[in-house]
């Protein structure tokens, strides 16, 4: 059990964007993450999939430090995401710092959590013009091209509460990206939405499958079939599998994931 | 039977004839100055106090919640006159009188306003802490996923949103505040209060002269609830609000809360 199943091989020449080493996360007693190790490269595109508790969306809250750990290693592009060591010990690194990695990995929540107090194109250029110090005429001319780049270009002026929630979804996307990120998390991007607005949100996120690097934890098994070139079944905190989508759904190697799957693919 | 004296009553309602005298006429003015002194300085440390209540540190939660604690556990008139006299006699602070150039401002508004900031900024305190809490944890995270710092995400993200939980209380504290610095007459600030218990002193009218006097605090507290509705709306407006009760209708229940 202890042993990981082998990552899909993958061209050496790509880069690692993603590397946690030996994670391990508690809350109070409760032991959310037990060795987590795991390798990201350039370009994938990781569905991950668990049943709720077994630490999937605590796994992508560590990757940008909304979430601490105690103890192993996260790097985003070869830096120490939240700490850096002294004398082998983690030391939590400055706030500034923190922020500083955080603007280079894009987060989408189940939630949205868009600004209500915003426009859809004041959401998406809110971090650019105040965080990069981006002219606000160039954030605004490159959140309108992300705006239309998610369907919304007629939205620019709409407040959230004005928007359906797949549309919300669509601008939370679009703010991520404002940023630049090399990295995107979604953290069950389509669990807050009405079926029929799920296909919105996944359309754009197929798109944007081809030309940056992300970790979706979602059971959209739909999307982990078209866009994904890896899916992880984490369980009680493990990694219990690591492989390609379609050999997953074939040949589980774990009765717990094959459990799980065979609940949510009814 | 009391032969109410009309002509007293009116010479001191009616501005053009009251005005005249300069108690009334400074007290106005002192009345109105301190009370947008005083609340503005006790929201800002309102302010400080719910972000040090709030903070992961136990430093600065410890200060906030003593500050609370005595500032709201204590009489105003106490801290008016241990501000001011206690201060005074220990040599501590004497509030010299200040002078900004066009106009001299004496040591008891000196220490009547601050005792007045100081004292609402503990109330002032919970109010923002209120608004604070009410705004959905998912924006700050999803602010600081941005790569905001958690002062960016508060100013730019968290505070406005949270104003529109705390302009109503704010409002109502401001209208408290402008019926609270009567207390000052304690220390002898001059403002309408104390206005008017010196022309009462001269000639001893309490029934007229203090009908007088609540017309003015009751002007004062209307106009300023037009203005607090006119804030709320716009507020409202932009954040897509349903508007509150009639103006009417609050200045009737005196309930200008929502």
């Amino acid at each position: 059990m202890n042993t990981l199943p082998s990552p899909t091989p993958l061209p050496i020449d790509k880069q690692i964007i993603v590397k946690a080493e030996m994670v391990n996360k508690n809350f109070g007693s409760l032991h959310v993450l037990k060795d987590i190790t795991l390798e990201v490269r350039q370009n994938d595109v990781v569905v991950v999939i668990g049943p709720s508790g077994s630490g999937k969306s605590t796994l992508l809250r560590c990757i940008n430090h909304l979430e601490k750990i105690d103890n192993g290693r996260i790097y985003v592009n070869g830096r120490m995401i939240g700490y850096f060591e002294r004398d082998g010990r983690l030391v939590e690194e400055s706030e500034k710092t923190i922020s500083q990695q955080r603007a280079e990995i894009g987060m989408v929540f189940q939630r949205f959590n868009l600004f209500p107090h915003l426009t859809a194109l004041g959401n998406i250029i809110e971090a650019p013009v105040n965080v990069r110090k981006t002219p606000v005429d160039q954030a605004e001319a490159d959140g309108e091209r992300l705006l239309a780049r998610v369907g919304l270009a007629d939205k620019r002026d709409k407040y959230p509460n004005q928007l359906s929630g797949g549309q919300q979804q669509r601008v939370a996307i679009a703010r991520a990206l404002a940023m630049k990120p090399s990295l995107m998390l979604f953290d069950e991007p389509t669990s807050a939405l009405d079926p029929e607005m799920i296909g919105e949100v996944l359309d754009v996120m197929k798109e944007l499958a081809h030309e940056i690097t992300m970790i979706v934890v979602s059971h959209e098994m739909g999307f982990a079939r078209a866009a994904a070139n890896r899916i992880l079944f984490i369980d009680e905190g493990r990694i219990l599998e690591d492989t390609i989508p379609d050999e997953l759904f074939a040949n589980p190697r774990e009765d717990r994931t094959k459990s799980f799957l065979s609940k949510i693919l009814h | 039977m009391y032969h109410f004296d009309w002509v007293t009553f009116w010479n001191y309602l009616y501005p053009p004839s009251a005005f005249q005298n300069p108690l009334i006429r400074n007290g106005f003015t002192v009345t109105i100055v301190v009370s947008v002194v005083a609340q503005v300085f006790g929201v800002l440390l309102g302010l400080i106090a719910a972000l040090g209540k709030m903070s992961k540190f136990a430093l600065p939660r410890w200060i906030a919640e003593a500050y609370i604690w005595y500032f709201r556990g204590t009489p105003l008139l106490v801290q008016l006159m241990l501000l001011f006299f206690g201060l005074g006699v220990t040599h501590i602070y004497d509030f010299p009188a200040l002078n900004l150039g066009f106009v001299t401002v004496s040591g008891a508004i000196q220490a009547g306003t601050l005792a007045l900031a100081i004292n609402e900024g503990a109330y002032m305190a919970e109010i923002v802490r209120a608004g604070i809490e009410s705004i959905d944890p998912g924006q700050m995270e999803a602010a600081k996923s941005l790569g905001m710092t958690y002062g960016l995400a508060m100013r730019r993200i968290v505070l406005p949103q949270a104003a529109k939980v705390i302009v109503p209380p704010l409002g109502n504290e401001f209208n408290n505040m402008m019926k609270t610095t009567s207390l000052l007459v304690i220390i002898s600030a001059p403002e309408l209060f104390y206005a008017f218990s010196q022309i009462n002193a001269r000639l001893f009218k309490p029934f007229e002269l203090f009908i007088a006097l609540s017309f003015y605090y009751l002007f004062l507290t209307t106009v300023w609830s037009f203005i607090q509705a006119r804030i709320e709306a716009s507020l409202g407006e932009r954040k897509g609000v349903e508007k509150g009760p009639s103006m009417l209708k609050r200045l009737m229940t005196g309930n200008v809360h929502r």
